[in-house]
């Protein structure tokens, strides 16, 4: 079994943008915004939008497969996850307060840069029924932050 | 999936081109062969053609490994202003490491580099050209309107072209077109650039909006945006304040590849902004040659678009042609020197005046001026000056005159004399040239002048 680390966890909550990726079966690469990220026990839970996640949604019911990328914006430190049994859930109304946790924290790291709350709010403003998760035992860990340790593997716990 | 052609407008390459300006950076994801998923970001994408977009290539990583072994890729764009998103999906063409592509995302990745603090980690390894297979737009998202230009950029610059096209002479075009883009199109900001083939080099023929006019400096091809948009040919944008050092370095190396690293020195100080946020140069080509650069700059990140360059480059291509063949029409009939005063009597130390024969460059008491066919047209009116005393000139017998060879269209010498008249004005020397009728001028001295002219080091030297 291996989980995240302690400071990956942490990470998870320091305003990071999301991005899940899947692989359809035919082989056509899929991706999608993500709304927040956390682990619950040795499972990494991604939370996102049944609307604009369907394509990414229907893929990992298919093939298992995911894919998330975490990037803080202020400094490109990136983390990537990726997970070969994913399963996909029904999130709803548990994941709300999580979701505006992260689309806080987020639209903060955004702020310096002159984008205006109102954007994010145009990813964000997902009602609770549309909230879907996505959980996963991770396979491994990545470091793509750019620079000399781009594509390094990271050790989990 | 819906083929290309079939997609509403709004879903066209062209009418997706801001998003991807970088504001919002692209993500892309891939998968391998086994159907493994690869999520990463992109530092940028390049519209190239209705069909086509390119990726910036920086690192041999997993991405690029699964694009390879498939040929495919997705990748998703944000609108900054709008919260709008698009899922664009791939097929993988070619890469290329040179070209008008691959330099427009060097420049600006040179930019985003300076941005973000990462000179020494991005760089360009080449421009991965895609076909787009297909384009959605990501639904479920509360879209926000979108923001007003700036101006009605293609109203006004049909009232500059129009401006432009009633314009007699070169130098009432070249203040119209500078007058034009502040004025119009609110762009402060602005050099017009000259092609000098001969010694593969640019010169500043005008300028609006610096401390100095900067007229008759010099860059080499290549160097800076205004150097690579002559030597490509296409449009160079920078949408962030950038580390010129870094890509001029960058600069310097091409220039030293070929050969051109003599070419760097730099006699008059260029005018610019000290810390330009945004900067766009624009290739002048006329005749199917590139003749010079328009270069703008801006001291607001993200100022210019596509959109600027869609409006510009007819901007730039019907001055270009006014450029090249713009002449004077016949002199007057009647001799218009008598509307000018005659010059006063000369008093004070003589002005010295030499001359290299080599590059026929001109420094007037140890100060250099200009160079090329400008210096050339002033020394031969300084030599019919202290020959004959003339000061009138027409246009026609500098064109004929054999010693200024004007052959090439390159050197029409009606902008040839609008440099050498700016300069001149610039540097507030004792000797100007101003216009007294329909292709005459009139060179006016408040020193007399001694002329001396040094040889070609070379033919001096008997070799």
């Amino acid at each position: 079994m291996a989980i995240l680390t302690p400071d990956m966890i942490e990470f998870l909550g320091e305003g990071v943008a999301h991005q899940v990726g899947g692989c359809t079966r035919d082989g056509t690469p899929v991706l999608c915004r993500g709304l927040a990220g956390t682990v619950e026990g040795d499972q990494v839970v991604v939370v996102l939008s049944k609307i604009s996640g369907h394509e990414v949604l229907e893929a990992v019911r298919d093939t298992g497969w995911v894919a998330v990328n975490f990037t803080l914006p202020a400094n490109y430190q990136s983390l990537h996850v990726k997970g070969r049994d994913a399963a996909v859930a029904v999130g709803g109304a548990h994941y709300r307060a999580l979701v505006e946790a992260r689309h806080r924290a987020y639209r903060d790291q955004l702020a310096p840069f002159g984008f205006p709350p109102a954007l994010t709010t145009a990813w964000y403003d997902v009602p609770d029924p549309e909230l879907m998760t996505i959980r996963f035992v991770p396979v491994g860990a990545w470091d793509q932050t750019p620079g000399p340790g781009a594509g390094n593997a990271l050790e989990l716990k | 999936m819906m083929a290309m052609a079939d997609h509403p407008p709004e879903l066209s390459l062209v009418a997706l081109r801001r998003m991807m300006e970088g504001v919002v950076p692209p993500v892309m994801c891939t998968a391998s062969p086994e159907g493994v998923p690869h999520v990463n970001y992109l530092s940028l994408a390049e519209y190239v053609d209705p069909l086509h977009i390119a990726l910036s290539f920086q690192f041999f990583n997993r991405s690029r490994k699964n694009v390879l072994a498939t040929r495919r890729a997705a990748v998703s764009f944000d609108d900054p202003y709008t919260g709008a998103g698009v899922v664009m999906q791939l097929e993988y063409v070619r890469v290329e490491t040179g070209g008008p592509v691959f330099e427009r995302l060097r420049a600006r990745l040179a930019g985003v580099a300076s941005h973000a603090g990462m000179e020494n980690v991005f760089e360009l390894k080449g421009a991965d050209i895609y076909k787009v297979l297909d384009i959605r737009r990501v639904p479920g998202r509360k879209e926000l309107p979108g923001i007003l230009p700036r101006v009605d950029l293609a109203a006004n610059a049909r009232v500059l072209s129009e401006r432009m096209a009633s314009c007699e002479d070169l130098p009432d075009l070249i203040d119209t077109i500078l007058r034009g883009l502040s004025e119009l199109l609110r762009i402060e900001h602005a050099m017009l650039w000259l092609l000098d083939p001969a010694r593969a080099g640019m010169t500043l023929l005008a300028s609006r909006g610096y401390d100095h006019g900067g007229t008759g400096a010099e860059i080499s091809l290549g160097e800076g945006l205004a150097g690579t948009a002559a030597r490509e040919g296409v449009p160079v944008r920078v949408g962030h304040m950038m580390n010129m050092a870094t890509y001029g370095r960058a600069a310097r190396v091409r220039a030293k590849e070929l050969g051109l690293s003599g070419l760097l020195k730099r006699e008059l100080p260029l005018p610019g902004l000290a810390e330009p946020r945004s900067q766009l140069a624009l290739p002048l080509r006329a005749r199917g040659t590139i003749i010079g650069v328009l270069f703008v700059e801006s001291l607001h990140e993200q100022f210019f678009g596509y959109d600027d360059e869609d409006v510009l480059m007819p901007l730039c291509g019907q001055l270009a042609l006014a450029l090249a063949i713009m002449q004077s029409p016949e002199p007057d009939a009647l001799p218009a020197a008598a509307a000018v005063p005659s010059p006063p009597a000369l008093a004070g130390p003589a002005l010295r005046v030499r001359r290299y024969v080599q590059d026929n460059s001109i420094f007037f008491d140890d100060v250099y001026l200009i160079r090329g066919m400008a210096g050339a047209i002033l020394w031969k009116l300084l030599g019919d000056f202290t020959a004959s005393g003339r000061v009138d000139f027409t246009n026609r017998e500098l064109r004929l005159a054999p010693e200024l060879n004007l052959s090439g269209f390159q050197d029409n010498l009606e902008v040839r004399l609008v440099m050498l008249q700016r300069r001149l004005s610039e540097y507030s020397c004792p000797i100007r040239i101003q216009k007294t009728g329909r292709g005459r001028f009139q060179m006016t001295l408040a020193r007399s002048v001694e002329l001396e002219e040094v040889p070609h080091p070379l033919r001096a030297a008997g070799a």
